[in-house]
Formats: C-alpha cells, structure tokens, sequence
C-alpha cells in the first residue's frame, strides 16, 4: 500500500485552479522533492495533504486513512512550514509540552530528535517573541521530527538556518527516510533536491509535469545536473518525451 | 480544547495589551471616583466609558489577536486537533483574559466604592459584552483574510452598535410615537447587545425616568428580575449566533 495517494486532486480558489488532477503515489521510504516556479501549486498541494485547505475536487490518503474533517490521520505527519511564528510570550519548553499534551506523548522536553543537535534544549525557557527566524526555523524542525511521523511535509527546510543546522536537519530528513519514513520536499535549492530526492515531482500551473527519479531526468535530458536537467524538460520536444513516458 | 485555551492564556496573561488594559481600567475606575463627590454619579460616568470602550477593546483585541496568531494556528491545525476545538480554545481564553482584566480594573474598584446591585450590574455587563464582542470579533477575523479589513469592518461594527443604532432607534420612536410601537422597542433594544447592557444599568440605578418614553417601556418590561434574566438570554444568544457562525467558517476555511 502506497503511504500517500492523491488521486485526481484539484483546489480551486475563486475561478482559479491552483491545482487540477493532481494524481501521484508518494511509497515509504522515499523522499520527494515538490519544485515549481512559484504559483505552481506546490503550496496548495502540500496544505490539501496537511488538511489547511479542502480540495475541490479528487480523494487524498495517508496511510490509507482519508484525509477529510477526521484528524487522527495527523498523528503520523509531521510538518515544518516555510515560515514559522509561535505565541510572542510562549516560552520554547512551554511550546514543546503543548505540542506534547496533543501528541499525547510523555517525551521529556530535551529528548527527542533534533533537539539537542540544533541547540533547542539550551533555550527551553526564552520566549518565543525574542527568537531570530533562523532560531525559529530549529523549533519548528524540532516539532516535525519529534513524534517519528511516517510522513514529513518539510517546506524550504533549510530556509534562514545556518549551514551547520542545514547539515544537521538534512542528515535527520536521511535517518527518518531510512526508518521508512516518506518525505516531502519543496525546495529551490537543487544541491538539496539532487542530495536528498529519489523522485522530483515537476508543478507549473497547478498541474504535474513530470514525477521522475533524477537519474531518468538527467538521463532523457542527456544534462550532468539537475539544475540545466530540469530547464531542458521543460522543453517542447522533452516535454512530449516525458510525457510518453 | 483545554490544551489550547491553557497555553493561549498563558500567552494573553503576559501579553503587555492586556495588561495595559486591565491598568487603564483600574486607573479611569479609581480616578472617577475619586473626582466625583457622589459614588453613584462616578458609577454612571464610568458606565458611560465601559459601555463604550470595553465593546471596542475587546472586538479590535480579538481581530488582531487572531489575525497575529495565525501561523500558529496553522500549525495546530496540522495536529492531530480538531478545529472546532482550537478555535473554541483561543475564544475561550481571549474571553477569559478579558473578563479578568475588566474584573480588575473595574470590578475592584466598583466593589470598594460602591458595592451593591448596580455595581454588580455594570460588571456583568461589562463581563456579558467582553463576551460577545470576542465571539463577533471572532467571526470577524475568520471570515476576512486581511488584517486591516478585519480591523476596520470591527470598528464599523462597534460604531454601529454604540452609536448609529441607537440614533436609528431615537428616530423611530420619536417619528412613530404617534402609533402604537412600544411592544416593538424591546425587541428593537435586544438587537444592540450595547443597548441592553446600557438598559440594565440604567434601570438598577432608577435612571429610567430620565429616559423619557423608552426608559417607561423598558422598566415595565426590564424592571424586574425577569426582564433582567431576558436582557441576560438576549446577551447570551450574542455570544452563541456569532460563535456558532464562526465555528462553522473555521471548520470550511482554508488556512
């Protein structure tokens, strides 16, 4: 049974379809890279699998579970968004044992993932006002791996974190993908999609444009990086290839 | 539910509005009667402020609170959380940060200066209109994406109910007195929750009179304890319609 299906996905918002029939099978342990220009889709696609947004149209599952107004699906995706504000006068620790009371999880604050690799556990008591974005970014990053979802929706993961917090939550997006975890990646950054992703999901006007394995993107494009390999797909004459395929 | 409402009020009890309010409560409350002579007179200014701004406050306050939250609220929605409970948790706790800072800034000093049925009716309705006025701000919020249009359509409606209704309802009944309106002006009161928080102050301190012919129509109707338990439902139903409204465009929007 695949982990993720979207089948025939679209969402609408006023006369515009930001996503239409999107269909895909998103299998555990794999990770996905989600890239687009932006106004792609991308977004609405993820917030359609996190339940943000309603679909319009088509069926989504996790797990086999629908997603619909029912969120006991949640508890096995974890999700960090691009840009993450938090309650001004929350403190970090406080933050972390709500997010545990909902989880229903007895975790203490400093175990976990991530939390001592990016530092988290040496500012549990400062508020969440006083945080930079890229401090932030480490609390979110924390929250999505902390309750080992089978499915991680990560957007612009590395967005504001230094390169060594980069490194460490994309060796954590490794393990978690070992575990059997599937993962979600929107990402402008190729070096992160060639280093992470086993399949590159394409979206340009709401629609899915290709869903391929690097190594057949470079392959049909005859490109040594995915940077040049994805511009060439875009091609009409690719374009039709890809399709074909 | 009690998992959000504990953590959002831990939030609002440090939040410095909040506590800015609660003080400029507790300094008009106290500078009002130390300035007039007579309690009862300082309590009838002080009403006159309450009625006003705590409607405001506690309408602007929840716009912008929830519009400020909103990320946050994103990020509850993707747990494992219904909405109905995430919003019910951030309502409840903007109401009781409220409540409790007009229990303070105006309760305390309505209890030493003049204790008695008139000041525990001003507070109730300062309580009962903080109520309603975070369940419209609410509906508010949610059914609006921009802040700024949030903010300004709550000032509208504040202006309307302090304001532009009450003018309205003068006109009725002064252009209509000749006819027999009065079994249509309580009804006509109980659409401004304003209006009936007014009504059953104005009543406990013998202030009808002064009201001309409305004040005679609302002391019949008002002017005993049924009418004060009636004035309380309609105020209640002020709470519930707009929560009610907004808990179903919570559920339906896309965050």
């Amino acid at each position: 049974m695949s982990r993720v299906t979207f089948e025939n996905v679209g969402k609408k918002y006023g006369k515009l379809w930001a996503l239409r029939e999107f269909s895909a099978r998103f299998e555990p342990g794999e990770t996905v890279s989600v890239i687009g220009p932006n106004g792609s889709g991308k977004t609405t696609m993820i917030k359609c699998l996190l339940g943000l947004v309603r679909s319009s149209t088509g069926t989504i599952t996790v797990n086999g579970e629908h997603v619909g107004p029912d969120p006991e699906y949640r508890h096995h995706v974890g999700h960090m968004p691009q840009i993450s504000r938090f309650p001004n006068e929350l403190k970090i620790g406080q933050l972390i044992d709500l997010m545990d009371d909902i989880r229903g999880s007895n975790k203490g604050r400093s175990e976990g993932a991530l939390v001592k690799e990016l530092g988290v556990v040496d500012m549990m008591d400062k508020r969440l006002g006083t945080l930079s974005g890229g401090q932030r970014q480490k609390v979110s990053a924390v929250h999505a791996f902390r309750y080992s979802p089978s499915v991680l929706v990560l957007d612009e993961p590395t967005a504001g974190l230094d390169p060594l917090s980069s490194q460490i939550v994309l060796q954590a997006v490794r393990n978690i993908k070992r575990e059997g975890c599937t993962v979600l990646i929107t990402s402008h950054l190729m070096e992160e999609v060639e280093a992470l992703a086993d399949r590159v999901a394409y979206l340009q006007d709401g629609t899915l444009r290709f869903l391929l394995p690097p190594e057949d993107l470079l392959a049909v494009t005859g490109e040594k990086r995915l940077s040049k390999a994805i511009p060439a797909m875009l091609t009409t004459k690719t374009a039709a290839h890809v399709e074909s395929l | 539910m009690w998992k959000v409402y504990k953590y959002t009020l831990i939030d609002l009890a440090r939040n410095k509005f909040v506590l800015g309010w609660t003080l400029l409560l507790l300094a008009i409350s106290l500078g009002l009667f130390q300035l007039e002579d007579q309690p009862v007179k300082a309590m009838l200014s002080l009403s006159q402020v309450l009625l006003a701004l705590v409607p405001l406050v506690a309408s602007v306050f929840t716009i912008v609170y929830l519009y400020d939250a909103m990320e946050f609220t994103e990020l509850l929605a993707v747990q494992p959380l219904r909405r109905s409970k995430i919003l019910g948790g951030q309502m409840a706790a903007l109401g009781t940060a409220l409540v409790l800072g007009a229990l303070v800034g105006t309760g305390i000093p309505l209890m030493l200066f003049l204790p008695g049925g008139a000041s525990l009716t001003l507070i109730l309705a300062c309580v009962m209109l903080t109520l309603v006025f975070v369940a419209i701000g609410s509906l508010i919020a949610i059914k609006n994406r921009e802040k700024a249009r949030g903010v300004g359509l709550g000032l509208v409606v504040w202006f309307l109910f302090v304001l532009v209704y009450d003018a309205v309802l003068l006109w009725v009944m002064f252009a209509f007195s000749d006819y027999p309106i009065e079994p249509w002006i309580v009804p006509l009161a109980a659409l401004d929750p304003i209006d009936l928080g007014r009504i059953m102050v104005l009543l406990k301190v013998d202030l009808a009179a002064m009201m001309g012919y409305s004040g005679a129509v609302y002391e019949k109707f008002f002017g005993n304890v049924r009418g004060i338990l009636v004035a309380l439902l309609a105020l209640g139903a002020w709470v519930a319609l707009p929560s009610a409204f907004a808990f179903r465009a919570f559920r339906r929007k896309d965050l």
